[in-house]
């Protein structure tokens, strides 16, 4: 099995398609940070600075697409063939791509926090405050953050196993994210705390006056039970079926 | 003794029967060609026995296992099944390189492999670079990595020029010789008279004709395949039961 984690590594670090992401993603990080600043936030309250954090939690997307290349981009390129005839027990192959992105996860979630911790940095210092880590729920936003990601990149695995198709998987948690959360959680009411986006978004711990959120921890649970899920049916259904 | 034994092989597709009750053996040593036209079942016999199609019916084995209970299935069974399968920002090196990270063989094999299908300075270019005859020789590289004693290829000459045919009917022949058990599916009839020792034919999904290349009926190669291969008739009929008889 580690052998096969590790395979998952070497293949990933073997394309650009990944590190591009992830340089995209510390943009996302920089420019959702400024304009933090540029809205006007106050440098010296210590919600800024969490919400400044919240963004490595943002990038959980990214996480997620890495997830979701990992096996619809192998049936996209046809790779899956070589990776099947090395390990026909196809879970297990699942089952490392799991471990594998859900530890990229958590590489890109530190990555980006440090990205975040930087852009912060510089921004404070012009705008004459100073950066206190110590203060009261900073490390929370940035652990949590950097879970979200971790549990991203599980779900993606999951989600890419199940649709296998590499443009719809990516595009339909696209749609999901921006469109059909947002209009299904207007539907349901305080139930729609419990759809992953938001679930992903509890994990930020940041108060969310009016709106029910779960808490980070059960955040982070929910997620965990939706990338079991997912994995679960796909392992069942489509990773059994034929590949021509 | 590494053979392929293949049982009443079935497979559908919806309400298509694409591989109907297929049946033959591949001995050691010779090389045995997988004959039939277009979309008469080879590919998906091939990946059934390959254990990436799962059989309507009937069952595949490898040194009398099915595939995917092979305990390192690349180290017994090397396979080239089309040419797409490379990631196209991936160069060749690494493309070979992960495969024999999973299937725990030293780097070194690398280098080897592409010595030996001579693929040379492109071997370090991304395969999006690569011309079909080159990605036909990475996909050889790959299906020789872990030193098998079981060779299945799918249409390997395809896309290689007169010089890379002649390069790939000597690589067979010395891959047999060896003792291995070499099987190669084409629709190129001319190719294969120069290289194999036994055919396998089939159409529509059925087998035709299994047997020794000298066996078969008529002038040339061309003439037993159309024969076998037209429209059921009598003839055709009576020369399947004629080999099924002699073995």
């Amino acid at each position: 099995m580690t052998r096969l984690v590790h395979n998952e590594f070497f293949k990933l670090h073997t394309t650009r398609a990944p590190f591009l992401l992830v340089a995209i993603a510390q943009l996302v990080v920089v420019g959702g940070i400024s304009g933090v600043f540029l809205m006007g936030k106050d440098p010296n309250d210590v919600a800024t600075v969490r919400l400044g954090f919240s963004h490595v939690g943002i990038v959980a997307i990214f996480s997620l697409m890495l997830g979701i290349m990992a096996v619809a981009g192998e049936y996209r390129h046809k790779t899956i063939t070589d990776t099947y005839l090395a390990t026909p027990q196809r879970g297990r192959v699942v089952g490392a791509k799991v471990v594998a992105y859900a530890t990229v996860g958590a590489g890109v979630g530190m990555v980006s926090a440090v990205t975040a911790l930087a852009t912060l940095a510089i921004w404070m210092n012009a705008k004459g405050a100073s950066l206190d880590l110590g203060a009261s729920g900073i490390w929370q936003t940035i652990v949590g953050c950097i879970v979200w990601n971790v549990c991203f990149g599980a779900v993606g695995v999951g989600v890419g196993a199940l649709v296998r198709n590499l443009s719809g998987a990516v595009a339909g948690a696209l749609v999901w994210i921006a469109l059909v959360e947002g209009i299904v959680g207007q539907l349901v009411g305080d139930s729609a705390r419990w759809l992953p986006f938001r679930a992903g978004g509890a994990m930020e711990g940041l108060p969310s006056p009016g709106v029910a959120q779960l808490s980070q921890v059960a955040g982070g649970l929910v997620l965990v039970a939706y990338a079991a899920a997912f994995v679960a049916v796909a392992v069942t259904t489509t990773i059994r079926r034929d590949v021509t | 003794m590494a053979t392929i034994a293949i049982d009443g092989l079935t497979k559908d597709f919806g309400k298509h029967r694409v591989v109907n009750g297929v049946g033959f053996t591949v001995p050691e040593g010779v090389i045995t060609g997988f004959l039939g036209p277009n979309g008469a079942g080879k590919t998906t016999t091939l990946r059934m026995t390959l254990g990436l199609v799962t059989p309507t019916r009937g069952r595949a084995l490898i040194n009398g296992v099915p595939y995917a209970r092979l305990a390192e299935p690349r180290r017994v069974v090397g396979a080239l099944l089309e040419a797409t399968g490379f990631h196209p920002g991936r160069s060749g090196r690494d493309h070979l390189r992960v495969l024999a990270h999973i299937t725990g063989l030293p780097a070194g094999r690398v280098d080897e492999v592409l010595e030996l299908v001579d693929l040379g300075p492109a071997a370090d270019d991304r395969v999006r670079t690569y011309s079909l005859g080159m990605k036909q020789r990475l996909g050889l590289a790959a299906a020789l990595l872990g030193d098998p004693e079981v060779l299945i290829l799918d249409e390997p000459s395809n896309g290689l020029d007169p010089a890379g045919m002649a390069w790939l009917r000597d690589l067979l022949k010395k891959l047999a010789r060896e003792g291995r058990t070499v099987l190669v599916s084409s629709h190129v009839l001319s190719e294969v008279q120069q290289t194999v020792d036994n055919v396998v034919i089939i159409q529509d999904g059925t087998l035709r004709y299994t047997g020794p290349l000298a066996g078969l009926p008529g002038e040339s190669l061309e003439d037993a395949f159309l024969s076998l291969t037209a429209v059921p008739s009598p003839a055709s009929k009576l020369a399947a039961s004629q080999s099924a008889a002699s073995k």
